[in-house]
């Protein structure tokens, strides 16, 4: 009926092409090595796509300051996906035509990651997720020799699912919980992990609710959970619906701890939501309060350029693009040896030591961390107060 | 909890409500689907923002946001669809989507992309408390300022249609355009003043569904529109009881969907229950039978 999406298409390859003229006006082609890093710039997960994009932008700096990569500086190419399958895959086709990028940072969301993935597989450009938690993408990132080009320093979602199953029940003691999902790759893949640990437990899921992106009301689903008089409300989805989700879900009167996954540690969130946020737990790869030395320098460097706090997804990117610029660095601007080195990262001793720990893939280009429990306390993220461990 | 779902419901069709009586007036009077209405709706919420931002009390705020958002509408005609009255209404279908595109990422210029809350402190501290309550049902006060709001809109949007000369020349030009026009109806000017009314009642309904729900975004519109125009479509494409009609039932079907079916299923049910209506009674709810112009 209403069919939207090739214009717009049109006009962000018209505003990309535009961005790219005028970069590559700066510097000649032969002087720069690219990366893409494709993620939301647009629509209602852009404020993702900023963290990605200021964490990778603070890599790219410090390396470039310090003379670049043999001699060559690095340039980031920021491609749009908007979070949308459709838009990534447009993207993607661009990325593996364009002859001048090595590399790619990204996709943001699982979604687009999955849409895109093909399109790297086939044409073989490597690439590392930072924050793409979906177990699917485990599954589709091998060419037919078996050799896998996406790789991902973020833990998947069926460990942050089992992660959470495991907090509610044995930390905070609640046996009653209703789950509330995003009808996507990410939301299902958080709540059927969820729900098969918390069978495991004994820990009794009594109402399972969907929701879509871009909803505004949620009061029918909500109404329903609260008829189930859950004691816990696990909101498996992002901050823009989560804050809405908290806000009314205090206006139907469910009034419980709530808890997310990575998709809900956004400052926004609390902006949005207001103080119906409080009591909400999430799960993070990175916690500022209790970082590395290393860490601490990056965090102050962040703080210098963007005046706002450092978020787990900002960390990461910074992380990810470390790695792909040391595969270049020491395998060369190739892509097919730059996946090799990546694949090599394979052990802890080989592994990249980041800021946000200690990052190597296993044999699904997967990697192994630590999360972290943070809450929202009048009004604040702040470490939870009991971690796992 | 069936009679909080129906509540929830109404409260959700009297907003898809205002925002189809502005498809449905439109079409209507020109026959053409105006595909940007719902980002008349996105940019009412967001006019109501900045004039709070800018420190005037709310009620001036939306005030001046709907003649805003109406000064807009006529606008949108006069440079978009105006010089096409005579092409093909293929040609105004696709403007309309190609306005709707514009306006959206205009507003995303403007405002940035991301979501951005109601200023809560514009608002009086009671709205978000129950007003009334049966035993397990609650009605908040924001809820009876949308029923009020809504009906009384709608009320005042009735009268204006079948009581004033502007309405009955509306009605004319409905029937027949060259007949209304050699009546001595000054056409242009009743096509503005449509599109000014369905303007500023789309924009009552983008505030309101910014307050009730605490957000805005430039891509709001988009949804709502497509919900809003299905609204239209089951009550009767160019009936404005219709629209009124249309809204409340697409609002309770798809908040008893979500409640009783299945919630991913959600908006599959509200345009299931819009099919089913459509087979069965061609022309909606309230529609006149039409009978197709060569």
């Amino acid at each position: 009926m209403r069919s939207r999406g090739i214009p717009r298409i049109l006009a962000v390859a018209a505003a990309l092409g535009l961005g790219l003229g005028l970069s590559a006006g700066s510097a000649s082609a032969a002087d720069t090595i690219k990366i893409a890093v494709p993620a939301a710039y647009t629509g209602s997960a852009a404020g993702y796509g900023e963290n990605v994009k200021a964490g990778v932008s603070v890599k790219i700096d410090e390396i470039n300051a310090a003379g670049g990569v043999n001699g060559k500086k690095i340039e980031a190419v920021y491609l749009d996906d908007q979070c949308e399958p459709r838009e990534a895959a447009t993207v993607s086709s661009s990325v593996v035509n364009d002859d001048s990028i090595v590399g790619i940072v990204g996709h943001l969301c699982s979604s687009a990651h999955l849409a895109a993935l093909p399109a790297y597989v086939r044409e073989g450009i490597p690439a590392i997720t930072p924050t793409a938690t979906s177990v699917a993408i485990s599954g589709k990132n091998k060419d037919e020799k078996g050799k896998i080009w996406s790789f991902r320093n973020v833990y998947r979602d069926d460990f942050q699912g089992t992660f959470l199953a495991d907090y509610i029940d044995k930390v905070l003691g609640l046996k009653k919980v209703a789950v509330f999902y995003e009808n996507n790759d990410y939301g299902i893949g958080l709540k059927e992990a969820f729900g098969k640990e918390a069978k495991k437990l004994g820990l009794t899921v009594v109402g399972e609710e969907a929701y879509k992106k871009g909803d505004q009301d949620f009061t029918p689903q909500l109404t329903k959970l609260k008829a189930a008089a859950p004691q816990a409300m696990f909101i498996a989805g992002y901050y823009p619906e989560g804050a809405l989700i908290a806000d009314q879900a205090k206006k139907v009167g469910l009034v419980v701890p709530k808890f997310g996954a990575d998709g809900f540690d956004n400052a926004d969130y609390i902006k949005l939501g207001g103080a119906p946020t409080d009591d909400t737990y999430l799960t993070a790869p990175f916690l500022a309060e209790i970082a590395s030395p290393d860490a601490k320098k990056f965090i102050e460097a962040f703080k210098a350029k963007f005046n706002r706090e450092v978020d787990w997804m900002s960390a990461n990117s910074y992380d990810a693009a470390g790695i792909m610029i040391e595969a270049i660095a020491k395998a060369g601007p190739d892509r097919a040896k730059i996946r090799d080195y990546l694949a090599g990262i394979d052990t802890p001793e080989k592994g990249y030591k980041g800021v946000t720990g200690v990052n190597y893939f296993n044999a699904s280009g997967d990697c192994q961390k630590p999360a972290f429990v943070k809450m929202v306390k009048d009004g604040k993220f702040v470490p939870a107060p009991k971690q796992m461990n | 909890m069936f009679e909080q779902q129906l509540v929830n419901g109404f409260t959700l069709g009297l907003i898809y409500a205002l925002i189809a009586v502005g498809y449905t007036m439109v079409y209507g009077v020109i026959e053409l689907i105006n595909f940007a209405h719902g980002e008349i709706y996105m940019l009412g919420a967001f006019l109501t923002l900045s004039c709070i931002s800018m420190g005037l009390p709310l009620p001036l705020a939306v005030l001046l946001a709907m003649l805003a958002t109406a000064a807009i509408g006529v606008l949108l005609d006069v440079v978009a669809y105006r010089p096409l009255r005579e092409a093909p209404r293929l040609a105004a279908l696709i403007t309309a989507i190609g306005m709707s595109i514009f306006l959206q990422n205009l507003a995303m210029i403007i405002w940035g992309s991301r979501p951005l809350p109601f200023p809560r402190q514009a608002l009086p501290a009671f709205f978000a408390e129950p007003a009334l309550r049966f035993s397990e049902v609650t009605v908040t006060w924001m809820q009876i300022v949308i029923y009020v709001t809504a009906l009384a809109l709608m009320v005042g949007l009735n009268l204006v249609i079948t009581k004033t000369r502007t309405g009955t020349a509306m009605r004319a030009l409905a029937q027949n355009r060259t007949a209304a026009a050699l009546m001595g109806i000054n056409v242009n000017r009743v096509i503005s003043f449509t599109f000014a009314l369905g303007s500023g009642m789309g924009a009552v309904a983008g505030v309101m569904v910014s307050m009730y729900y605490n957000t805005m975004y430039p891509t709001m519109g988009y949804l709502a529109g497509v919900k809003a125009f299905a609204a239209a479509v089951l009550g009767g494409i160019g009936s404005v009881p219709g629209a009124m009609l249309g809204g409340v039932a697409l609002g309770i079907a798809e908040t008893l969907g979500a409640g009783y079916i299945s919630s991913p299923y959600r908006d599959g049910v509200a345009y299931a229950v819009m099919i089913l209506v459509i087979i069965f009674r061609p022309s909606g709810f309230l529609g006149r039978s039409m009978v197709e112009k060569a």
